[in-house]
């Protein structure tokens, strides 16, 4: 019970403070950040569009993580993700390359992609 | 024909000559031996009286040395190799790769020209490694162990990696490696590099038995015995080294008259204990939440067919580590896509045959700090039924964290399962419906599964490098109307087969390579797509890493030499990107710069025209492909060349992770 409280205040204080947080989310630039996530490392779990992958990395393209949750993942990882300290990664480049992430074209509907739902699994 | 044998030809005059020698050293160590043994001390005898034979000169000594006398016999017609080759014959071994060497010179001969080349039929391989990785992957398709013929110290050097592969993953293959004989017969300088006293050393920590017969009679004895250890489970490789002073000897028929071959007898495998699997049969009935987990499990269908009886007796979701094939894909137990959560919810789990049990209930961080966790519930019951503690040794690590369970059987998971499945109905009785609701809720989470899965697939979509779904969905609008079977891993693919694709048939997925040896994909899938070809009117896929492919790319020639057809896709991220990931882990870490972990990862400038070197082996090569709007068609070329009977290769740059 102890555990569960302190697990939903934690919860509860991220989630308000990503929430204050989305609304002050820095300007980036869409550009450098694509150099960036091209040049740093990002691309090689999570795709070279953010498309993720399995085990290695989620989807980032479009990503819904407000700006400070995404922040605080790449400063302070809560999985086995290498940190990337304001020390090599600014946080305005964090910025730059959050901006790319929302930047990209949304994925296309599976529904209209026969050859992926055609297949197998239904 | 009118040649003497050994028996036959008396003493001819270089035995004359070894016999004075001997009788010489005799006569001059006389005094010394009757020193050394004071109760048999004589009186110095009397001069032996001279030998009615001249000594010869130096002169025809050197002569003798250099020029052998015209008596003697330069061939035969029956040697010990022969006999080799008869005993391995009585085992009904199909196949034997081999990358040549002359200490086994002898036994090659024998197999090809007295054997005639057939079971087992000689296949020829460009690297030791390859061989042995044949014999990896046939065994795991065709359900038997083939042979791999290994030169003697460099060429079992060369075969290790592939060994130890094999060894981890468990299966069974009759590896034979040789050494040039006695010291007085070797020629001076290669013939002592290839000769080892010991030459199984090498890889005694990873292979399951082996033995240096050193007289024909124990080679039989122990090639027999060999191939049953090796088939028994847990299967796994034995080696055997094959003297060469035996292969090349001359076999008398009075000599061969004496020898025997056993019979072979497949010992029947172990089962788990009645009271254990009524315990075990308990627990899961009263399980709320249980789970199996499944990983080296399957051997055949009747395996998979099993487990499937045994789930939907239970209505427990499977979670599959995927070490074989053991569950349908389709199946709405089949539950991988959440199996953390399940497992970490689990009141009782079954782990069958776990390669990691450790890993499948605790969680280790990479980070500097390696702090672990249950992931499993602290008072979840956890059966185990596996042959994991039969087959273990010290040195190499394969058997990973020591884990208890609360009921651990012993026993082959498989052979047990009819066992198990009915303990399980006589625990039930006439209470069937009892998990109706818990099957509901696995048919409904199986539901969001196939959702998800179309909705990852068509991230990335038309992206260039081209994403892992597209590629199997390109692939499957190709191949769907055929008899497909993948025949390599999936966990460098994104796991799109298991997500999108339904593998119902054992065949259809052989696992991973057991150690996690770069240069597994090629070399296995050349054995599974021997064994495919044997079969017959299947379609053999391989999805091969770029970097696991250069460990061999020498498959396409032997595939090509033999007329084994399969179809290569080359998922092409252009480097080891495993280690890329590793390197960049490093970088973030020691905080000196994030952008320069590619060096020495990358398989860049030049990139390598892996269609080129297709068809510079003798096969089909198409691409590179980059574009995805090509794709479908590349790939249709590609299985219309592997039905014409071909090895084909395609060349297909991908996203890094699938």
């Amino acid at each position: 019970m102890k555990i569960f409280t302190i697990t939903l205040a934690a919860t509860l204080s991220l989630c308000a403070s990503a929430a204050m947080a989305q609304q002050a989310a820095p300007a980036g630039n869409i550009e450098n950040g694509k150099k960036h996530f091209n040049s740093d490392g990002c691309w090689q779990c999570h795709g070279t569009l953010g498309n993720g992958a399995n085990l290695t990395g989620p989807k980032l393209a479009n990503t819904e993580l407000p700006f400070e949750a995404f922040l605080m993942q790449l400063r302070q990882p809560s999985n086995d993700m290498p940190p990337y300290e304001a020390k090599i990664v600014s946080d305005q480049t964090v910025a730059d390359i959050y901006a790319y992430m929302k930047s990209l074209p949304k994925s296309p509907d599976a529904k209209s992609l026969p050859l992926l739902t055609g297949m197998g699994v239904k | 024909m009118g040649k003497k044998t050994s028996d036959q030809a008396g003493l001819d005059r270089r035995g004359f000559l070894t016999g004075v020698a001997v009788a010489g050293g005799a006569g001059l160590s006389g005094p010394a031996q009757a020193q050394s043994n004071p109760a048999q001390a004589q009186p110095a005898p009397a001069p032996a009286a001279r030998p009615k034979a001249p000594l010869p000169t130096a002169a025809q000594t050197a002569a003798e040395n250099e020029h052998p006398p015209h008596m003697e016999a330069l061939t035969t017609e029956k040697t010990g190799s022969d006999f080799m080759v008869d005993v391995c014959k009585t085992l009904n071994i199909d196949f034997l790769a081999s990358c040549p060497g002359s200490t086994f010179r002898a036994l090659q001969e024998s197999f090809i020209n007295y054997g005639q080349n057939k079971k087992p039929e000689w296949l020829t391989c460009l690297h030791e490694e390859v061989s042995v990785g044949m014999a990896h992957g046939y065994a795991k398709v065709a359900g038997k162990p083939m042979a791999a013929m290994l030169h003697g110290t460099v060429g079992t050097q060369h075969a290790a990696m592939g060994i130890y592969n094999a060894y981890c993953d468990r299966v069974p293959m009759i590896l034979f490696t040789a050494s040039a004989g006695p010291v007085e017969d070797r020629r001076p300088g290669v013939e002592w590099m290839h000769s080892v006293q010991d030459g199984a050393a090498t890889v005694r920590d990873f292979v399951k038995w082996d033995d240096y017969p050193w007289s024909l009679q124990s080679f039989a004895e122990s090639t027999v015995r060999g191939y049953a250890l090796a088939c028994a489970e847990p299967p796994g490789p034995i080696l055997i080294t094959a003297d060469g002073k035996l292969q090349e000897s001359e076999l008398s028929k009075q000599e061969e008259a004496k020898l025997r071959i056993p019979k072979l007898t497949r010992g029947t495998q172990t089962v788990g204990d009645p009271a254990a699997l009524k315990e075990a049969a308990k627990m899961l009935v009263a399980a709320e939440n249980p789970v199996i987990t499944v990983d080296r499990y399957a051997r055949s269908q009747q395996g998979v067919d099993d487990l499937v009886k045994l789930a939907e007796l239970l209505q427990a979701p499977v979670v599959d580590k995927q070490s074989r094939m053991n569950f349908p894909s389709q199946h709405y137990l089949y539950q991988n896509a959440r199996g953390g959560a399940l497992v970490g919810q689990a009141d009782c789990i079954l782990a069958l045959e776990p390669v990691d049990l450790f890993g499948q209930l605790n969680r280790v961080r990479d980070q500097i700090e390696r702090t672990w966790r249950r992931t499993s519930k602290p008072n979840a019951k956890v059966i185990s039924l596996s042959t994991h503690d039969l087959l273990m040794k010290a040195n190499y690590q394969d058997f990973q964290r020591y884990s208890a369970a609360d009921l651990a059987i012993t026993a082959d998971a498989q052979a047990t399962m009819p066992y198990l499945i009915e303990a399980v109905e006589r625990e039930i009785g006439d209470r069937k419906s009892m998990f109706t609701a818990r099957g509901q809720k696995m048919r409904d989470a199986f539901k969001a599964f196939a959702a998800r899965a179309h909705a990852d697939g068509a991230l990335g979509w038309d992206s260039s490098p081209i994403s892992g779904a597209r590629m199997f969905a390109e692939l499957w609008n190709q191949v769907k109307n055929e008899d497909w079977a993948f025949m390599t891993p999936n966990n460098y693919s994104g796991n799109w087969q298991h997500r999108l694709w339904p593998i119902e048939k054992h065949y259809q997925y052989i696992g991973s390579s057991g150690g996690s040896g770069v240069g597994y994909e090629p070399v296995a899938a050349l054995g599974a797509a021997l064994a495919h070809r044997e079969i017959g009117g299947r379609l053999p896929i391989a999805i091969i890493g770029d970097g696991n492919f250069n460990m061999a790319p020498s498959v396409m020639w032997t595939a090509a030499h033999h007329k084994i057809p399969f179809l290569a896709i080359i998922q092409n991220n252009r480097a080891y990107h495993q280690e890329v990931m590793h390197i960049q882990r490093m970088a973030n870490r020691h905080n000196r710069g994030v952008t320069s972990g590619v060096i020495g990862t990358e398989i860049t400038d030049p990139n390598i025209d892996y269609a080129g070197l297709a068809k510079s082996y003798g096969a089909v090569g198409i691409g590179p492909i980059s574009d995805p709007k090509e794709l479908g068609e590349a790939i249709r070329k590609g299985v219309a060349a592997v039905k014409a009977g071909n090895p084909v290769l395609i060349d297909v740059v991908m996203q890094p992770r699938g």
